[in-house]
C-alpha cells in the first residue's frame, strides 16, 4: 500500500460534494486524466447518494465512511454505511431498477458505477449496512502519448 | 450549483447549469424548471451543459422527470454540449440521441426553420 485515507461524515446530502472532493484530491498524486478523475468522482457520488437516500432513508444522523487506498497506479475506494442494507443486490444492480421512483431516482447508479470502474463489489447485510468497493487503474501518462 | 432559465417567445426553454449537479442540488432546481414548464407552453427544452463541471445519475432523474412533464405537450428535449463523462452517462440511460453539440443560437435557429432537424 502506498497511501490511504479515511473520511467520515454525517449522512447529509450537502456532504456528497465533500466526499467527491476528498477522493479526487487523493487521486491527484496519480496524475489521472480529466476523464478518469470525473469517472471516479461519479462513482463516489453515486455510492454516497445511495448510502444517504437508501441506506439511511435520509436520516441525517447516519455515518458514512469513505476509505481510499492506493497501490501503485491503482486506486481502491470503499464507501460504507450502517443503514438498512439491500434486500436483493442482484436486483438493485439491474439497470433502471429503483425503489424510489417518486424521488426521481433513475435507477442508473449501479450501472454507472460498474461501467466507470474496473471492478465493483457490493456487500450488504439487512439491518447492518452496505459496503461498496471499487478499483480503478490509472493509466500512466506516457502510455497515453505513445 | 447555479442555474439560469431563459424562455424564448416561440416555446423554447433554455436551462443553463453551472458547477456540479448531484442529488443535493437537483432538489433545488427541479421545482423552478417544472414551474416554467407548467406555466409556459414549452415545446423544446434545451439543457445547456457547457458550463456544468459534474453530473451523476441524479441528473438523469431530473432530465427524465422533465421529459415526462413535456410529454403532455409533445415537447422535445435537447442535451447540449455535455462533457465526455456525461455523454457516457446519457448513453447508458438511453438518452444518447438527445445529445447535440451546437450553440444555443444554432439550436434556436434550427427549431424555427426546420423542426425535422430536432425530431428524431
Amino acid at each position: 500500500m502506498d497511501n490511504e485515507m479515511t473520511l467520515t461524515f454525517l449522512a447529509r446530502s450537502e456532504n456528497e460534494g465533500l466526499a467527491r472532493i476528498a477522493v479526487t484530491s487523493f487521486m491527484a498524486q496519480l496524475d489521472p486524466t480529466i476523464e478518469e478523475l470525473s469517472e471516479c468522482k461519479t462513482i463516489v457520488s453515486e455510492a454516497v447518494s445511495n448510502a444517504i437516500i437508501h441506506g439511511y432513508a435520509n436520516n441525517p444522523n447516519g455515518i458514512v465512511t469513505v476509505y481510499a487506498v492506493r497501490y501503485g497506479a491503482e486506486i481502491s475506494v470503499t464507501i460504507k454505511d450502517e443503514g438498512c442494507g439491500i434486500e436483493n443486490i442482484e436486483e438493485a444492480r439491474e439497470p433502471l431498477f429503483t425503489t424510489k421512483p417518486e424521488l426521481e431516482r433513475s435507477g442508473m447508479g449501479f450501472t454507472i458505477m460498474e461501467s466507470f470502474s474496473d471492478f465493483l463489489q457490493v456487500e450488504s447485510v439487512i439491518g447492518q449496512g452496505t459496503i461498496v468497493t471499487f478499483t480503478k487503474q490509472i493509466m500512466p501518462i506516457q502510455t497515453l502519448v505513445t | 450549483m447555479n442555474f439560469n432559465l431563459t424562455m424564448y417567445p416561440n416555446d423554447i426553454l433554455i436551462v443553463q447549469l453551472f458547477g456540479e449537479l448531484d442529488h443535493h442540488e437537483t432538489e433545488k432546481v427541479r421545482t423552478h424548471i417544472s414551474k416554467a414548464i407548467l406555466q409556459g407552453n414549452v415545446k423544446l427544452l434545451v439543457w445547456n451543459l457547457e458550463h456544468l463541471n459534474f453530473m451523476d445519475s441524479s441528473g438523469i432523474g431530473l432530465v427524465l422527470g422533465r421529459m415526462r412533464e413535456l410529454r403532455a405537450v409533445d415537447g422535445e428535449t435537447i442535451l447540449l454540449n455535455p462533457s465526455k463523462t456525461m455523454q457516457k452517462i446519457f448513453q447508458y440511460s438511453g438518452l444518447g440521441n438527445c445529445v447535440q453539440f451546437a450553440s444555443e443560437q444554432q439550436v434556436i435557429l434550427h427549431s424555427e426553420g426546420d423542426c425535422q432537424w430536432i425530431t428524431k
